[in-house]
């Protein structure tokens, strides 16, 4: 409170009568009514508007310079109370005072309302209400050159002072500090400058800072004005506002002890002068700051127009989806609707053209694929058919008649006059003594070069030369299988080609790094956008708000009548109590 | 007695690659089977035949784009595709040409068969449209497919 700069108290209107002026340990001024017992921060007047409704205009700084000042305490020192040291001073007198004008006029026993409805006005409050606890610490910032001091923005985007070390915070800037400050804008603008020429330097994880920092600029020139209009709207929380509802209650007597010991339990401990308390603003403002700094180093992840456009089509990969679909048909069946991935492109003709171009990638791999693969399959499953089913019992068309629903007969790939082919020659192969055939198998085997056929080779990884052989199929399953065993145990190891391995795992490796750290991306421009959208939200809700106030208060001065007037002229103290009577109880 | 149609004789198995795009044109042929049965009670005459037209031209358009815009298939396949009647070639024809890449059907743009010997409603640029018209051809419910829309 010492740094407030205190209001001459020069042209201050006079006390109404029974009111006396006092000092508070703390340096604040209050005042106290001997009559009534009642004792306020707000310094009470002659009840200028004289109250034509229930609602009492709250003093606001187009009518009444006083007001700022007062305010202004009140900005700075949330918790006046704590400053009691008389036992006659009722909490309540107090609450009801801010509570607004309707509560505290109906609650006065037969003294004057002169106290211009609390510093705050019934509507006033209604708003605070609403938007108190909302308004907390955000961000930090600290202040170059001034070391315990930082800048603390507040969510409404208010900013006040806060020193590390003695805990002291202000709304308004010391003068040391505010060099500080100046310079801390400085810096910020500069920032913000360079980005708008479209410095790439500067990287993404400026955009919150750069944002806060045109806000803050925008609003630079209005905190003053803020800070005075509407002080209250800062840093009375919760606990302010707990009290208010403790002590709701009428009987005063009955609930002043643990009211009073309520409030004086809080504070406890601190320095006089402090506006921030340690509470549970000061832990959510911790935590807003820690994750502050987690997002910070999180939104360094730059999503670019390739990644995009690698999320959209690794979305197309997860799914599955064959590249020959169409796509009005997976746009008609919705399927990538529910991946967050889905929204990585912003437009329907991007989408095509990002699935255009995956599918023409897609369709080539699979063709490649199939090309490598395609070497060693057509004969393949059709000895495999007359190794299982081909006896020389049966002829030709007898054969292809009798199993021609097997799959291996119906594959077009394998002419039909190379199926009879094999099919004669296979059944004369049949006919032939098992030495014979053995032998033939054994010259197979060996004709293999060892890289294709080594010690480490199984049954089922033979290579393609011998399972397209006649040969391999002539003998039945179990000699058969066993004489190669035995083949592929005497031969010596592979020679080694096992780099290549290791380099294809190293790209694996790399490819799936990439697609996380796309995803990743992805997530936080989601959030980002998120976040702006909040923001943006509760700025039209505040700024909407303060249209509401003003537009109120613009209602309310145009009541005032000539009564203020009168009440001036004179005759003050009779007036007040005049009006003051019929309402009083 | 008509000769009997088998799988085997007389008719070529399709080339390399038809399964890859046979689930597709099962669909589209299950589709067409819808159409053709489909009531018609309630429609207007030219209109039952809207749908028929609507499948053709994007199974044609389907294929078309995968042999041009993707080559995705092969020369042989498409030509056999071609051949048992899974795209409309006259229709692809006409796609390849300047003006004409977005074609509905051939019959659009038969001007010997309508009135003023001109081409179909639906071929007229949006922009000269008037403003808020709605156009939709009888011949196969085209609502507008000029190269420049």
């Amino acid at each position: 409170m010492a740094t407030m700069p205190a209001q001459p108290a020069a042209w201050l209107p006079p006390l109404p009568p029974g009111w006396t002026e006092h000092k508070a340990p703390s340096g604040h001024t209050y005042y106290y009514n001997k009559e009534t017992k009642k004792s306020t921060y707000t310094r009470p007047i002659v009840d200028v508007q004289s109250v034509p409704s229930p609602v009492v205009a709250p003093p606001t700084i187009p009518f009444n310079p006083l007001a700022g000042a007062k305010v202004n305490a009140d900005a700075s020192q949330p918790f006046p109370v704590q400053t009691h040291f008389d036992g006659n001073i009722h909490p309540e007198r107090f609450n009801n005072l801010q509570r607004g004008g309707a509560e505290s006029h109906g609650c006065q026993r037969g003294g004057f309302n002169q106290h211009r409805g609390g510093h705050r006005g019934g509507y006033n409050d209604f708003a605070e209400r609403r938007r108190q606890p909302q308004d907390r610490p955000k961000h930090r910032y600290d202040i170059p050159n001034c070391a315990p001091w930082v800048l603390v923005k507040t969510k409404l985007g208010r900013r006040f002072v806060w020193n590390q070390d003695t805990n002291e915070s202000f709304w308004t800037f010391p003068g040391h500090v505010l060099k500080g400050v100046v310079e801390f804008d400085r810096i910020e603008r500069e920032k913000r400058e360079r980005r708008e020429r479209g410095d790439p330097s500067e990287d993404e994880d400026e955009t919150m800072a750069e944002i806060e920092a045109e806000l803050a600029a925008a609003e630079e020139k209005m905190q003053a004005e803020m800070i005075e209009v509407d002080g209250d709207v800062g840093m009375e929380d919760e606990e302010e506002y707990e009290e208010v509802e403790v002590t709701d209650d009428e009987g005063e007597e009955g609930a002043e002890p643990s009211a009073k010991r309520q409030r004086t339990e809080e504070p406890q401990g601190q320095p006089e002068d402090e506006t921030m308390e340690m509470g549970e603003d000061d832990i959510a403002w911790q935590l807003a700051a820690m994750e502050e700094q987690y997002e910070d180093e999180e939104e360094g992840l730059p999503l670019t127009d390739e990644d995009c456009k690698a999320l959209f089509k690794e979305l197309l990969d997860d799914t599955g989806l064959s590249p020959y679909t169409p796509w009005d048909k997976i746009i008609d069946d919705g399927i990538l609707f529910d991946d967050e991935r889905y929204k990585a492109l912003g437009s329907m003709k991007a989408r095509k053209e990002c699935f255009d171009e995956w599918g023409r990638d897609k369709m080539q791999f699979l063709k490649e694929q199939k090309a490598k693969q395609q070497k060693l399959d057509p004969r393949i499953p059709y000895l495999g058919l007359l190794h299982r089913l081909a006896t020389p019992k049966l002829y030709w068309p007898e054969f292809r008649r009798k199993y021609k629903k097997e799959p291996e007969m119906k594959d077009t790939k394998l002419p039909d006059k190379d199926k009879e082919k094999l099919y004669r020659d296979h059944i004369k192969r049949l006919g032939m003594k098992p030495s014979e055939l053995k032998s033939d198998l054994s010259a197979l085997l060996k004709a293999q070069s060892l890289a294709s056929l080594n010690r480490s080779s199984t049954l089922d990884t033979l290579p393609t030369s011998i399972l397209t052989d006649l040969r391999f199929v002539s003998l039945p399953a179990s000699t058969r299988d066993s004489l190669i065993e035995t083949y592929i145990s005497t031969l010596p190891p592979a020679p080694d080609n096992a780099a290549a391995s290791a380099e294809e795992e190293a790209e694996v490796a790399k490819r799936r790094a990439e697609r996380e750290r796309r995803e990743k991306a992805l997530a936080d421009r989601e959030r980002r956008v998120r976040e702006e959208k909040r923001r943006q939200e509760r700025e039209l809700a505040y700024g909407k708000g303060r249209l509401r106030e003003e537009e109120m208060e613009i209602e309310r001065a145009m009541k005032v009548g000539k009564d203020g007037l009168r009440a001036q002229l004179g005759s003050f103290g009779g007036d007040g109590q005049v009006r003051e009577a019929p309402s009083g109880e | 007695m008509p000769p009997i149609r088998t799988a085997g004789r007389g008719r070529k198995p399709p080339p390399e690659g038809f399964e890859d795009i046979e689930d597709t044109l099962l669909e589209f042929q299950n589709k067409m089977r819808d159409a053709e049965n489909a009531p018609h009670e309630g429609k207007k005459r030219y209109e039952t035949l809207w749908p028929i037209f609507q499948i053709t031209h994007q199974r044609s358009r389907y294929i078309y784009s995968l042999y041009y815009e993707k080559e995705a298939i092969s020369k042989q396949l498409y030509d056999w595709l071609g051949k048992n009647g899974y795209v409309d070639l006259g229709l692809v024809a006409k796609w390849k040409k300047q003006g004409y890449e977005k074609l509905c059907c051939v019959k659009c743009i038969q001007t010997k068969e309508t009135n003023f010997r001109s081409t179909c409603v639906c071929r007229v640029p949006r922009e000269q449209l008037k403003e808020g018209q709605e156009v939709q051809c009888v011949s196969c419910g085209c609502r507008g497919c000029a190269s420049s829309d």
